[in-house]
Formats: C-alpha cells, sequence, structure tokens
C-alpha cells in the first residue's frame, strides 16, 4: 500500500456503489460520496450549508449536485453553491480507488455546517 | 331482420305503482348531504374510478389531481414512465401537497410547509433534519399509495384498502351490456388519440345524470340532432335497454356527425354487424362509453357535492385522424349538443329533488323499468342513510 493511501480510510468496494448511486457516510460530521453517471468519484460533506438536509439524496447532473430540500447547487469538484438560499461552500475530499476499494481522505478545513449542527449532530 | 334483442326485466324492490309505473328514488336522495357522504364513503371510495386520460400524464412528473369521493388524490408519471397514484396528503402534518389540477413535479413532491420531499415513486426522500431521525422509514413514511389499474386507455383508481374485481365491476359492466366483453376490443380504445375534450359543470346530483343517460324516453323531444341520425331513438327505447343491441343509424345517415353527414375514418377492428351502429354502456359508478364506428366518447363524471357533478368529455379517433388535423367539429358537435340537452334537463330536475311534492320521487314507465335496478343497487349501498332533513324534524319535535 503506497504512503499516500496509509491515510486513506477504506471505504467500501467499488461495486457497492453504482454509477448514478450516493452513499452517506457517518464521519463526523458526515460525508456524501457520488458515483456520477459518467463515472467519476467524487466526495463532499453531506450536510447542506443551509439546513439539514442531506445532499446524498439530492440530484446529481454533470459535476452538480441539486439540495433536495430547497435547491442550492453544490459543485462536486470545488464545493461551490451557485445560489441561495445556502451560502457558504461544503468541503470537498479526496477520493481514490486502489483494487477495486474507494479510499477518501477528510479535508482539514473547518466545515460550514448549518445553524444549529455541529460535527456530532444537533447542538 | 335480426334476433330479436333480449329484454331486460326490471326486477327489485321499489314500489309498483301500477301495471306500468313503478317508483324512482326519494327526492332526499338527491340533495341530502348524509347520503352524498355515505355515496362517496361506500360508493366512489370504494370502487374503481376511472380518474385520469393515460395519454395526459406522459412525461415523467408530469401530474394531475383528481376528487374521488372525500379526498384528493395525485395521479403522476414517475422517472419510469409508469403511473402511481397517492393521496394528496403530506405524511408529516397534513398539508394537501397539489394544490393545482394538473401541472408538471420537477424531480418530487415537496410540501410547501415544512419541506418534506417525496420522489415520484412516493417514497420520502427529504426534509429538514431527516438524517437526525434515523428511525423514520422512508417508505413508512411516503405517501400513501392508491390501488391503479390502466384499461382503455385510462387510469382508474381504487381507494379501497381491498379492491373490489376490476374484472367483474369494471369489465363486467361492458359483458352485460354487449354481451360479451371482447366486442370492444375492435375498438381499439386504449390507442386512440385525443381529438376534443370538453368539461361540463352540471348543477346536479351525479345519479340523475346516470338515470339520464340509461333511457332514451327523452330523445325524440330533446335530442333533435341525435334522433335523426338514429331514427329506432324515437321509440323511447335507449342501447342500454338491450343486451349486445346497438342502435342502428337511419337510412340516409352517413356518419355519426351533427347533421348525418360523413364521419371520420372507420376504426379497422370496428366488425361488420357493429358498423353503422351506436352502442353505450354505463359502467358504474361514473363512467359512460359510447361506440360508433368511428370514434369512442368517454363521460367521465367526478361528483363534487350533492347537487353537483363535473362530466369530463373525451371524443377520441384514430391517431392518424387526429394527427392529419381533419375536422372533426361535426362529429364532436352532435354529442356535445346531446350532452348540453341531457345536462340541462337534469339541472332542471334537481331543484325539485327536495319540494315535499317530490319527497317519495317519481315514476319509471316501462322504457326506463331498467332503471329501477340501478336504483336498487344505490339502496343497497346506501338505503339505511336516515336523511338529514328527516333529523331537522326530530328536533323540531324535541
Ligand atoms: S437545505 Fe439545502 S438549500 Fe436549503
Ligand atoms: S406538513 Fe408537510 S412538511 Fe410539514
Ligand atoms: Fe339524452
Amino acid at each position: 500500500m503506497s504512503s499516500e493511501t496509509d491515510q486513506m480510510m477504506r471505504v467500501c468496494p467499488l461495486s457497492q456503489l453504482a454509477r448514478g448511486d450516493a452513499m452517506r457516510l457517518e464521519t463526523r460530521p458526515p460525508i456524501a460520496l457520488f458515483h456520477t453517471e459518467e463515472g467519476e468519484l467524487f466526495a463532499i460533506d453531506d450536510t447542506c450549508t443551509h439546513q439539514d438536509a442531506s445532499l446524498a439524496d439530492g440530484y446529481v447532473e454533470g459535476c452538480e449536485v441539486e439540495c433536495p430540500l430547497h435547491a442550492s447547487k453544490f459543485d462536486l469538484r470545488t464545493g461551490k453553491v451557485d445560489a441561495p438560499p445556502a451560502k457558504l461552500p461544503v468541503r470537498v475530499h479526496t477520493v481514490e480507488v486502489l483494487d477495486g476499494d474507494i479510499y477518501l481522505k477528510e479535508s482539514e478545513e473547518e466545515p460550514n455546517l448549518p445553524p444549529g449542527i455541529t460535527v456530532d449532530g444537533h447542538v | 331482420m335480426t334476433t330479436a334483442p333480449e329484454k331486460l326485466a326490471a326486477q327489485g324492490t321499489h314500489e309498483k305503482i301500477s301495471e306500468s309505473l313503478i317508483s324512482t328514488l326519494p327526492g332526499y336522495t338527491y340533495v341530502d348531504e348524509g347520503v352524498f357522504e355515505a355515496e362517496q364513503e361506500r360508493i366512489f371510495e370504494q370502487m374503481w374510478f376511472c380518474a385520469v386520460r393515460s395519454a395526459d400524464l406522459e412525461k415523467p412528473g408530469s401530474f394531475k389531481t383528481v376528487q374521488i369521493g372525500r379526498e384528493s388524490v395525485i395521479v403522476s408519471c414517475n422517472r419510469k414512465g409508469e403511473i402511481r397514484a397517492f393521496f394528496n396528503i403530506c405524511r408529516h402534518r397534513g398539508v394537501k401537497l397539489c394544490m393545482e389540477e394538473s401541472g408538471q413535479a420537477e424531480r418530487s413532491f415537496q410540501c410547501p410547509y415544512h419541506a418534506w420531499t417525496y420522489d415520484l415513486d412516493g417514497k420520502l426522500i427529504a426534509a429538514p433534519n431527516l438524517t437526525k431521525m434515523p428511525d423514520i422509514d422512508r417508505h413508512e413514511h411516503g405517501l400513501v399509495k392508491v390501488h391503479i389499474r390502466e384499461y382503455l386507455g385510462y387510469v382508474w383508481l381504487c381507494l379501497a384498502e381491498e379492491p373490489p374485481s376490476f374484472e367483474e365491476d369494471v369489465m363486467g359492466a361492458i359483458e352485460e351490456r354487449l354481451g360479451d366483453v371482447h366486442k370492444i376490443d375492435g375498438y381499439d380504445v386504449a390507442n386512440l388519440s385525443l381529438g376534443r375534450r370538453i368539461t361540463y359543470d352540471v348543477k346536479a346530483n351525479w345519479k340523475l345524470i346516470i338515470e339520464n343517460f340509461m333511457e332514451c324516453y327523452h330523445c325524440a323531444t330533446i335530442h333533435p340532432e341525435l334522433t335523426e341520425v338514429l331514427p329506432e331513438f324515437a321509440d323511447g327505447l335507449a342501447a342500454q335497454y338491450f343486451v349486445g343491441h346497438g342502435a342502428e343509424f337511419g337510412e340516409n345517415i352517413k356518419g355519426f356527425t351533427v347533421d348525418g353527414s360523413e364521419g371520420l375514418d372507420v376504426i379497422p377492428g370496428v366488425a361488420e354487424d357493429q358498423d353503422r351502429r351506436y352502442y353505450a354502456i354505463t359502467i358504474k359508478p361514473t363512467v359512460f362509453v359510447n361506440l360508433v364506428p368511428d370514434h369512442v366518447i368517454i363521460h367521465r363524471m367526478f361528483p363534487m357535492a350533492a347537487d353537483r357533478t363535473i362530466v369530463e368529455c373525451d371524443w377520441l379517433y384514430l391517431p392518424s385522424v387526429v394527427e392529419s388535423g381533419k375536422d372533426v367539429s361535426a362529429s364532436v358537435e352532435l354529442f356535445h349538443r346531446v350532452n348540453q340537452q341531457d345536462f340541462d334537463a337534469c339541472e332542471r330536475c334537481q331543484p325539485a329533488m327536495s319540494s315535499r311534492i317530490y319527497a317519495k320521487g317519481g315514476v319509471l314507465v316501462p322504457s326506463e323499468h331498467h332503471i329501477g335496478a340501478f336504483h336498487d343497487w344505490v339502496m343497497d349501498q346506501v338505503g339505511d342513510v336516515v336523511p338529514e332533513s328527516s333529523h331537522g324534524v326530530r328536533k323540531e319535535v324535541r
């Protein structure tokens, strides 16, 4: 195993996340992992920065996920939000596939959680 | 002459008044709120109810809302193009999800109150703080599904927990009228296209409309154009008086049109003995079907109140006829006039239903006696309901 993957956490076999699917990881805070129709993998914070909605339940179109509650869209590559009601970006995490397994390295930035939410859940 | 059509014997529990006359339903059954509520609960919310034309819901997310009994129902098309139907009620705190009669949902149905969000299969897919409540089962708290059948190009819904047999109730009604359910197959109704739709807001009880549709004692008086096309209607015996009998077009009549002019292209599957004939079927509780060689007319009733019924009427033609933009107006005009004439008559009956003179109802002449079977059926469902007007009387007595 390479030194990079040493600090990465193994998530699951790639075969468990079909194209077009997303999964929510119960990390703190939770992370959403997307396998797009085009075959790309992305990981961002799962909780929308506007209110407590799970972006893994959102709709992916191209490289964007639309929040299922109030339709702000987040760029899966940069975490940037396109338009209100959400204003702050989500963090983007590093994803890699090694020997058929998905690995993830969490961003070290501070997450932008919506009001009333901490990394452990509700205040 | 061909074989004499089989005559339906009138039978039942209604009062025989004289050799020729039997009684109708009492007047209160057409106006009483309690009776109407019982009909909503025991008839419209229990039986298969023809709700929407399937072709009106072809795009994923397209939806219609329909009133069935006391309930509002969303009928929609999911991502795979399959039809789904749900009670129009948010599972959180009961908000009516869709207020529009029809529309296009983007990807989901979202409640305007706290944003509970349901996918096009009704599953709860998002809600504020939903992930913090892992005990909420997204299927169990999804929209409540309604039973669905697609038949004759329409979506039929049943709100009952255990739906009655579709084969017996719906297909059975066709069998009963045509003598064989497959006699409708040749009209290929499911694959016809909509040429015209007219919606009528009728200020009359739904039963008056059914009774009107079942008899032809009125035809020579109020339907001059129809009687011109179907001369045998002048004798007052409706097509629905018989089994397997279609009323024949008059000699000089070219088509089923307002002036007897040429109709549209004949539906190829129509059998030789069905050509130049008109068939009419009532499918209880709210559907009328008319079959003629070049088109099919489907009426769907939506009883809204004891004294108000919305009737949506579709004229269906071969797809090639509709695509070519051929003029269907002479064809539509015939039954549109019939509808107006009939609904006017029903609206003129409605006010008398609460009159003291009509407390025991009116009478049916022999050519209307088959309506007695409909009355028996109604009384089987709601005959036990004590009219609210008599509650009033009791109060006064006290
Ligand atoms: S919760 Fe995401 S936009 Fe409102
Ligand atoms: S009532 Fe629908 S979300 Fe609250
Ligand atoms: Fe009529």
